[in-house]
């Protein structure tokens, strides 16, 4: 059964028909790509996917469970993390407090502003997990070592790997990458490709991606999708579908 | 562990204000006893521990929520008039001061807490500049409110009117507590300077307790980025909320010792004026700065009193003051200043020069 099911999903905003009849399939544990010209909606794809955005019409399920029109808050809840095109970080928090904010929701480290105010054990206890778990995850990151710095203090690539570490912190079901590569050097990229397959066989998790990077698209993605004008244009295998004539004409060039 | 460091870090900036605060104690209660310290000085010890405490609250709403509130004076008058009607009402019955002072301050928090409340769930909807003139707006509400409020005790019960004081219906042998714009008189003179102190201990016990946990990450991280907290799940109504009615309810016990100081307190004395001087102090201490804000508090109430031998120069000079604090806390020149002159700098430089011998 796919982890992700979206069925003739679009969105309006007044007269403009943003996205239209958008259909996604995702199985538990794929890395899928969504690629596409600028504008043609994919960032909105994600922001309905999301909650962000209400979309229109269409439905979207995750594991089995209608999550259409949620808050955004409440779709983080099901099990949907993300990342954004331009980073936002907690830049006034230190990398293992942004990671410890994703932690937030999750049960075993949950205590009362109450237990924290007054310092009961709980509390002790609780911040002692949360810190092992999320050094944990910034090893993965290999951002262990700079855990005290403040966030706007790290380098640009780091601040993008910073950004999937603390969406993973939200222990999601399926993670959402916006231009991951945006802005990174080729050494950065092929670093940053090797992350995102390691988290996918480390986490089992399971991923979906706008990418402008061919070279990332066709290294990592075993599906992809091509929107063109908010509606799509291809989807399928990656190496079918970048031969497609179409998404090569509307995208890629000749 | 490099983690652990970071969090004694935490830990030992914040036994340093602690400190701080209890060593100004220790010095002025010697002084006191030395009789060095003139009565006009002596009088200001109580309203300094009011506007510190008041100084760290606004922070916590400013600083660390990050939203910019003009109506603190309007919290600090709810809770000055809960803990006055309490501790005129209880007087004849409890007459141990520091019991009645607690408890008032309990009943003047309480109330303070429930005002923050209920404005911040429409207010907190807005941000930025709108936030700011709808607080303010609450402040006068509270403050004309409270101006036209009578109430009075008799014998069949509470008396509550606005209109005047005829209206009310007491009995002959009752007991007017409120006085419409007359406010409370008669509030026994409870507060003391080591109850201030106390007062001041528990804020920053709460404040940054509050700070560094679980609770104030999310409303950190929410002041830093609303659609990345969204994004990882956070609840940005109810965090926002949270340190908003904390940031209230302290203000209103900061309301009770003022209260408890005076003889007389009329709802005329919070004005929005104490709101932008209690802002100034946040401002001029350093934004999300609990140590700080305890600074300016301390220095921008003592500085008009000290300087008043200075006759028509006084102003003039505390407003240079104001300049130069804000250069000092806030410029790009004088946050290099200070870097280059850190103990914490002065101290890594040695070490290096030792290294390199």
């Amino acid at each position: 059964m796919a982890l992700l099911e979206v069925k003739n999903l679009g969105i309006s905003f007044g007269g403009l028909r943003a996205v239209d009849d958008f259909n996604l399939e995702i199985r538990k544990g794929q890395l899928y790509g969504l690629i596409g010209p600028n504008g043609a909606g994919k960032t909105t794809v994600f922001n309905m996917l999301t909650g962000v955005y209400k979309p229109t019409d269409g439905k979207i399920v995750l594991d089995g469970m209608d999550i259409t029109g949620k808050s955004n808050i409440e779709i983080n809840k099901s099990g949907i993390a993300r990342t954004f095109q331009n980073i936002r970080l907690f830049s006034g928090l230190s990398v293992l407090d942004n990671v410890k904010v994703g932690l937030h929701n999750q049960k075993e480290y949950t205590y009362s502003a109450l237990t924290g105010i007054l310092r009961l054990p709980g509390y002790f206890r609780a911040e002692k997990e949360m810190d092992a778990r999320a050094l944990e995850i910034l090893k993965v990151f290999e951002l262990d070592a700079e855990a005290d710095c403040l966030a706007s203090n790290l380098p640009y690539g780091k601040q993008r790997k910073l950004e999937i570490a603390r969406a993973l912190a939200t222990n999601p079901k399926l993670l959402l990458l916006d231009e991951p590569a945006a802005g990174m050097n080729p050494n950065e990229t092929q670093e940053l490709m090797d992350t995102i397959s390691f988290v996918r066989d480390e986490f089992h998790m399971t991923i979906l991606l706008i990418e402008h990077d061919m070279k990332l698209v066709a290294g990592i993605c075993e599906k992809l999708t091509v929107l063109n004008f908010g509606q799509v244009l291809a989807y399928g295998d990656t190496s079918e579908v970048l031969k497609n004539p179409e998404v090569i004409t509307a995208y890629l060039g000749e | 562990m490099r983690h652990m460091k970071n969090l004694n870090k935490t830990t030992k900036d914040n036994l340093i204000t602690y400190g701080m605060v209890i060593a100004a104690y220790i010095i002025v209660e010697i002084l006191l006893k030395a009789g060095v310290i003139s009565s006009l000085l002596q009088g200001l010890l109580v309203p300094l521990c009011v506007y510190v405490v008041l100084a760290i609250s606004l922070n916590l709403v400013v600083g660390i929520s990050g939203e910019l509130s003009l109506g603190h004076a309007g919290f600090m008058c709810v809770g000055a008039f809960a803990g006055a009607f309490f501790s005129n009402s209880v007087k004849d019955v409890i007459t141990a001061g520091e019991v009645r002072i607690f408890l008032a301050l309990l009943v003047g928090a309480a109330a303070a807490a429930v005002f923050g409340l209920l404005i911040g769930i429409p207010v907190l909807r807005l941000r930025g500049d709108y936030l700011a003139i709808v607080t303010l707006a609450f402040g006068e509400i509270i403050k004309n409110v409270v101006n036209v409020f009578y109430v009075g005790i008799d014998g069949s019960g509470l008396h509550i009117s606005m209109k005047d004081k005829a209206s009310m219906g007491l009995a002959a042998d009752g007991n007017v507590i409120i006085n419409g714009p007359q406010g409370i008189t008669g509030t026994p003179k409870d507060s003391t300077f080591t109850i201030g102190i106390l007062l001041i201990l528990v804020t920053l016990f709460v404040v940054l307790n509050l700070i560094n946990s679980r609770d104030g990450r999310a409303i950190k991280s929410i002041r830093d980025n609303r659609i990345a907290a969204e994004s990882v799940g956070l609840n940005i109504t109810k965090y926002k909320l949270m340190a908003f009615a904390v940031s209230a309810s302290l203000a209103g016990a900061a309301g009770v010792l003022y209260a408890h100081n005076l003889a007389s307190l009329q709802a005329s004395k919070f004005s929005f004026n104490t709101s932008i001087l209690v802002l100034v102090f946040v401002v001029l201490g350093g934004i999300g700065n609990i140590r700080g804000s305890i600074i300016a508090a301390v220095v921008l109430t003592l500085l008009p009193e000290l300087l008043r031998a200075l006759n028509d120069y006084r102003m003039l000079i505390y407003a240079v003051v104001l300049i130069a604090m804000m250069l000092f806390t806030s410029s790009p020149a004088g946050m290099a200043f200070r870097e280059r002159f850190s103990l914490k700098r002065l101290r890594e430089r040695t070490n290096e020069k030792e290294e390199a011998q």
